[in-house]
């Protein structure tokens, strides 16, 4: 994130004088109107999963503790946590590599790098459900692309729907790319030209700098925007639904079709599979905020 | 670095293409398969978009944004105040509970509440505004305790020796210092509630037709390439004008944001403040 506002020089101590000191207790109360209401949710969901996927909220019939949900769906839930991990992955991977790119190349302040920083902008605004429908409208057998190529449906691969989830990939990349550009351009461009600059004078060589001066600045942002965009792709739900195929699912879409399904018996099920998404991305999210603290520590 | 320009050429292409292709189908009436372009122009797809409720679900994810915004900006505002004067202890528990709404997928707490909401008869408007608020609250939250930490609570201890009244100086000195950062927060928030998809569906049990609800019902069918167009400018275009907006308002606010805090600026947050002539 930019700095919004330009840091002030401190005022010289003698206002002291004139403060009386802010009470702790007071300073707590402003906490309150954001903190309670996550907590509240957050404790609401996970009590109301927990219990619904062990049996212990029925929408019909007497509460009764069992672990079926689980072993109904258990052989699902692996292949559909399987299949998330995959796309996430891929997606985070092209996300990464792309915004990187995007981000060093956006630091000078050529009128082309304006409108790179602009067009990445701009995708960043996109809502995650039209952008599966633009690419959708871009890359499916009847889209945009096939026909500048002049390619029928049956030359075109199966890219929305087909085995290898790729249209879903691409827009998770497409997105996370512009959102991992802001966030890594933004840590870069406070600092890095000084420090390239200085790197320079000293006779160090492009590649040398890039190794050695930008990359490690820039990995610390880097790998918190990756975990970011994995995170959000383990638990979104629209685009895989959009551009993905029935069968095999990932979690979220596995939990939402439970959901939904006109057997009220099939709710528990969707509760585990919702419980484990959401296990599956505070694991990610965990690993992912960890290895970025020991990289600030190194660097 | 000239050597850059076809790595940003392609770049630029990456970011566009698919808006590209939105705007390609938004003006094609008729377009067969295995031709470059349209046959026939023209705005089929927008008077089967206008048909098909357009404008009622544009307003409902007008309001929708603009109360998540309201509702999720002021609160990440005082949180964020809070934040850069309590106690290093507090300040870390409180970051992890803020991380915490980004990383629950938001599909897996809209079916954890869902049935709670539908036993407490919370409406379903109201679960869906909660519901995004709090997804909201870390964005908001974020960009102001950015904002706080580079802004200099001297300038209100000015205007209160100079005799303006808290609230005087909350809304003459506090908030004009810390606007642009307020700009970006709503703006955050107001993505938020303008993007989501899968809790309106869920909390408002298919009644609540929001945009992306609408592009959503018209994207899963087939052969209505430019109706969904039609409706993704309209999903696009609105946050787009106001990036703009906001970018133009930050880096004005930047510009007149004082850089010192010095006797000779006392006049200026006296001005402000509006105590001094």
């Amino acid at each position: 994130m930019t700095r919004l506002v330009t840091p002030l020089v401190k005022p010289p101590p003698s206002r002291r004088l004139f403060q009386r000191p802010p009470s702790r207790r007071r300073q707590v109360l402003l906490l309150l109107p954001a903190l309670v209401p996550i907590v509240a949710l957050v404790l609401a969901t996970l009590s109301a999963l927990g219990l619904q996927s062990l049996g212990l909220m029925p929408l019909v019939g007497r509460p009764r503790v069992s672990a079926a949900a689980y072993t109904a769906v258990g052989a699902d839930l692996l292949s559909a946590t399987g299949l998330t991990l995959a796309i996430a992955a891929a997606a985070t991977l092209l996300a990464v590599g792309v915004g990187l790119v995007t981000a060093l190349l956006v630091v000078s302040f050529t009128p082309l790098s304006r409108l790179v920083r602009l067009s990445a902008a701009a995708t960043v605004t996109v809502p995650h459900l039209v952008g599966a429908a633009a690419v959708g409208l871009l890359v499916a057998d009847s889209g945009v692309l096939p026909r500048v190529l002049g390619l029928s449906a049956q030359q075109w691969p199966d890219l929305v729907a087909g085995p290898f989830w790729v249209a879903v990939v691409l827009e998770y990349a497409w997105k996370e790319a512009a959102f991992v550009a802001l966030v890594v351009g933004a840590a870069l461009a406070t600092r890095v030209a000084q420090y390239d600059e200085t790197a320079a004078l000293l006779g160090a060589g492009r590649l040398h700098r890039l190794r050695h001066v930008t990359l490690p600045l820039a990995a610390p942002s880097l790998v918190v925007a990756g975990t970011i965009s994995f995170v959000y792709v383990v638990g979104s739900y629209e685009v895989a639904w959009l551009l993905g195929r029935t069968y095999p699912e990932p979690l979220p879409v596995l939990a939402y079709r439970l959901f939904s399904s006109a057997d009220l018996a099939a709710r528990p099920e969707a509760a585990a599979a919702a419980l484990v998404t959401s296990l599956v991305a505070t694991a990610v999210a965990s690993v992912g905020l960890l290895a970025a603290r020991r990289w600030r520590v190194h660097a | 670095m000239r050597a850059g320009a076809p790595a940003r050429l392609l770049l630029v292409a990456w970011f566009l293409a698919p808006l590209a292709g939105v705007a390609l189908w938004a003006l094609a009436d008729q377009w067969t398969a295995a031709t470059v372009l349209p046959q026939d122009w023209g705005l089929r797809g927008w008077r089967e978009a206008l048909a098909d409720g357009l404008p009622a679900a544009l307003l409902r994810t007008v309001v929708l944004s603009s109360t998540v915004a309201l509702l999720a900006t002021p609160a990440g505002a005082m949180a964020a105040r809070g934040l850069v004067r309590v106690g290093p202890r507090l300040r870390a528990a409180a970051s992890v509970l803020l991380v915490v709404p980004v990383v629950l997928p938001p599909l897996t707490v809209v079916l954890g509440v869902d049935v709670l909401l539908l036993r407490l008869q919370v409406p379903a408007a109201v679960g869906v505004v909660a519901v995004l608020v709090v997804q909201a609250l870390p964005y908001t939250t974020y960009v102001m305790w950015t904002t706080y930490q580079a802004y200099d609570e001297a300038y209100e201890d000015e205007a209160r020796t100079l005799g303006a009244s808290a609230l005087r100086t909350l809304l003459r000195v506090q908030l004009p210092l810390v606007a642009p950062g307020l700009a970006a927060a709503s703006f955050l928030a107001l993505l938020v509630g303008w993007s989501d998809y899968i809790v309106t569906l869920v909390v408002g049990g298919g009644r609540l037709v929001t945009l992306p609800v609408l592009v959503a019902s018209n994207a899963a069918g087939t052969g209505n390439e430019p109706v969904v167009a039609a409706l993704s400018v309209v999903a696009i275009g609105p946050p787009l004008l106001l990036l703009v907006a906001v970018g133009l308002l930050g880096r004005r606010g930047r510009r007149r944001a004082p850089t010192r805090s010095s006797v000779a600026d006392t006049t200026d947050t006296a001005r402000m403040a509006g105590v001094a002539s």
